[in-house]
């Protein structure tokens, strides 16, 4: 018998149907692969969870949006464990030496070189979708969320640290915004002797990571100044701008040019201290706090605050917090989806966290796109003035570049310390020397423990 | 005694005094019917086996804890390890490193400061307070009686904050009362100013903690047989010598129970610290357990630190406890 024809241009019908459905299925994988590689954050984890969970600091309610959302898109419910900023290293360790689950957490700059070291924190390289998010990082994000060129974390927010004062009282002192520290001396002394306001400048120096130190930082990186040198030399000694800022520091307190509730206030606290409209300057810290000094709701003097940058070429530092997943979890691909919930893209592709961050909470992101986004330039106008604010944001380096100590597991027992001697600089107790010499000691302390 | 006295004469209290003067008096005592097979324990025994559930108790929630954490003290010990649950030995390592860190040993300067002022101060006001509200013929005593209660219902961190704001340099109500009274014509900066910030935990603590003090001098003080002021008034005795030869004598075993409790409470002082100062500004306000606390529980999470701290603290403590109890109830002997 003799077969059908099969020449070699000829194509048989059922080899026709093979290979048509071949391809066809070949397409469709293709197609899903494509699809998968370019919205990795829109795919449902293979494995199943009863729940989730995340431990953060306080933020408003932006913790209570965000899990709803999660819920609707996914279907499993998120628990959240929030506590205030400076308990939340102590909560989230306690519970990951309890042996709890936990999925996600985060981490101020500060506290992240000790989760690291704790095992705390799972890399995300592989990811789908984390090389992406890496190519939209800033340059402060990138800093914080990479470390030794693993990706540890996904950016919370971003701030840059900026100087605040109040009009009503510059315009009846007639002053213009200070250029050098010397006239900004000048300014305080006058309204002071004037009886314009007993104390001109409340400074942010509480007990904290960020607080008083990172005053100290700003204040000498503005200057010209390093903490430590790359080689991670301590750059501290006598006659160091570090050094001469914090004698110049002291003068202000010496001079009792300084609202003595200085020693005590936090970021908010001191936003909120600063609405009573009893103080010409507020030292450089986050400029985020403009939402409450310029907010009608919380502000008696909501309108009339406005931000300066800093004297000289405006040399300022800003910090990125980060997410990050926890190597606690109770399911690494659904940790990695809510992770990116809070620190990445939802379902629907868009940073919808962090463009609420900004539109809610006047907080910078730590992806280029949303900076350059209506959610910042729009979204900040309620408060300030976004083109001013993001002038002084490209002046700024990342607090690690000027204080590199950050990236090491010491430096939060070492800003204890840096805590507690500036206060006793501060209060008199010690002079500017002591205090350096006594941190420059502490230095070893702290890395041999 | 009572086993052997019928249901019927329970209560009567002529019937037992006459049964212990038998007894004393080697009078025969109906004895109990014996059970076959079981001999009934001995009163040391049984005395053993009514306390072995306490004891069973005390051993899981306090023995085990507290050797727990000598056991932590010799090991170095931060989360990593405890989800390991492997403790990598470090000797008498922890107790030299805390030894000889300054910080620590300042911080037991500021704890013994803060005791030695709120013990004595609270000892001097209970006493005062509880002689004044125990006037009977005094109304107003009645009232007092139940507000003098009031701080000990607070708690203490929510105390910690109400004076944080009673303190507040521009706005607290305390600098405003003191202006408006003409004590002061400019704010005292309470607790930011390092010579004052101590002491300014003290008067929260104290507010918080007198009431128990209080009450026992007030519930001692019922105890003294009216007859005993009487008789001295008869005497010619005037109100302070009453006082004092009569109430602070027979005050003594309340007081040194007082002061064994008050001094150990105040030296674990935390909450307020932890509110109104947070150990600043500096190291003014360092005391001990907010040192352990730290050590603890901020980066590096050095639990074997901390736990080391405590029991150095557990140990002045104990040996505080023992001297009050030695020397002064050898000197009412």
């Amino acid at each position: 018998m003799m077969g059908r024809p099969t020449g070699t241009g000829a194509l048989g019908r059922r080899a026709l149907l093979k290979s048509s459905t071949a391809a066809l299925a070949l397409a469709a994988l293709v197609g899903r692969r494509t699809h998968a590689a370019d919205t990795p954050w829109a795919d449902r984890p293979a494995t199943k969870v009863d729940r989730l969970n995340f431990v953060v600091w306080t933020y408003g309610d932006i913790y209570t949006k965000i899990s709803k959302k999660f819920v609707d898109d996914w279907g499993a419910p998120v628990e959240a464990t929030i506590s205030s900023f400076n308990d939340h290293p102590t909560k989230l360790m306690t519970m990951y030496a309890g042996g709890e689950t936990v999925d996600v957490s985060q981490s101020s700059p500060f506290s992240f070189p000790n989760f690291i070291t704790q095992g705390l924190v799972e890399p995300l390289d592989g990811l789908p979708g984390a090389d992406e998010y890496k190519n939209d990082f800033t340059e402060s994000s990138k800093q914080v969320a990479m470390v030794d060129g693993k990706l540890m974390g996904l950016p919370y927010f971003s701030t840059v640290w900026v100087w605040n004062y109040y009009t009503d009282l510059m315009e009846k002192a007639q002053f213009e915004p200070f250029k050098t520290y010397d006239e900004l001396l000048e300014q305080c002394r006058k309204a002071k002797k004037d009886g314009l306001c007993d104390y001109p400048i409340q400074w942010v120096a509480g007990v904290g990571l960020e607080q008083l130190p990172g005053t100290w930082y700003q204040l000498t990186w503005n200057r010209g100044g390093v903490f430590f040198d790359k080689a991670g030399n301590h750059q501290l000694g006598p006659g160091s701008i570090a050094r001469e800022t914090l004698k110049w520091w002291i003068q202000t307190f010496t001079e009792q040019l300084v609202d003595p509730e200085s020693l005590k206030v936090q970021f908010t606290t001191s936003a909120k201290a600063f609405c009573a409209g009893k103080n010409i300057y507020r030292g450089p810290n986050h400029h985020y706090g403009l939402n409450i000094i310029n907010d009608p709701a919380q502000s008696p003097i909501a309108g009339k605050v406005k931000v300066i940058g800093s004297p000289g070429d405006g040399k300022t530092i800003g910090a990125t917090s980060v997410y990050f997943l926890c190597s606690a979890n109770r399911d690494k691909e659904w940790a990695w989806k809510l992770l990116q919930y809070l620190g990445g893209r939802t379902k629907d592709g868009a940073y919808t966290q962090a463009n609420n961050l900004a539109r809610d909470a006047m907080l910078g992101s730590g992806y280029a796109s949303v900076m350059k986004s209506a959610a910042i330039t729009e979204g900040w106008k309620p408060w300030g003035e976004p083109e001013k604010i993001l002038e002084i944001w490209n002046k700024a380096i990342y607090v690690g570049e000027m204080c590199n100590s950050i990236y090491k597991p010491w430096h939060f027992p070492w800003s204890d310390r840096i805590n507690i001697e500036v206060q006793k600089a501060l209060t008199g107790q010690i002079t500017a020397d002591q205090c350096c010499d006594t941190l420059i000691a502490a230095i070893k302390e702290v890395q041999k423990s | 005694m009572l086993r052997h006295v019928d249901r019927g004469d329970q209560g009567s209290a002529e019937k037992l005094s006459a049964l212990e003067a038998d007894h004393e008096s080697g009078g025969a005592v109906p004895a109990a019917p014996k059970r076959r097979g079981r001999a009934e324990l001995s009163p040391g025994k049984l005395g053993v086996v009514m306390n072995l559930p306490t004891l069973a108790v005390l051993a899981l929630v306090l023995a085990y804890p507290i050797g727990y954490a000598a056991y932590l003290s010799f090991h170095k010990v931060t989360p990593a390890e405890l989800r390991r649950g492997v403790f990598p030995s470090v000797g008498l390592g922890n107790y030299q490193r805390i030894l000889s860190d300054p910080l620590f040993l300042l911080a037991l300067k500021n704890t013994l400061v803060f005791t030695a002022v709120t013990v004595v101060v609270e000892l001097a006001l209970a006493i005062a307070i509880a002689l004044l509200i125990g006037q009977r013929q005094v109304w107003t005593s009645r009232v007092t009686r139940f507000l003098i209660l009031l701080p000990y219902a607070v708690p203490p961190i929510a105390n910690g904050l109400i004076w944080s704001f009673m303190y507040n340099f521009d706005f607290g109500f305390l600098n405003r009362l003191l202006f408006s009274a003409g004590l002061i014509s400019r704010p005292i900066n309470w607790i930011g100013d390092p010579n004052t910030a101590l002491f300014a935990l003290t008067v929260p603590y104290i507010w918080r903690t007198l009431p128990f003090a209080v009450l026992l001098v007030h519930a001692a003080l019922q105890g003294i047989n009216l007859e005993l002021y009487e008789a001295a008034s008869v005497d010619g005795a005037g109100a302070f010598r009453r006082f004092r030869h009569i109430t602070l004598p027979l005050l003594v075993p309340i007081l040194v129970v007082i002061l064994v409790l008050r001094t150990s409470f105040a030296f674990v002082v935390f909450e307020e610290v932890l509110a109104i100062t947070q150990g600043g500004p500096g190291d003014a306000t360092w005391v001990a357990v907010w040192y352990s606390y730290k050590r603890s529980f901020a980066p590096p999470f050095d639990v074997g630190i901390g736990a080391a701290s405590a029991y150095i603290l557990a140990l002045i403590i104990g040996a505080l406890a023992l001297a009050y109890v030695t020397i002064i109830y050898r000197r009412i002997e």
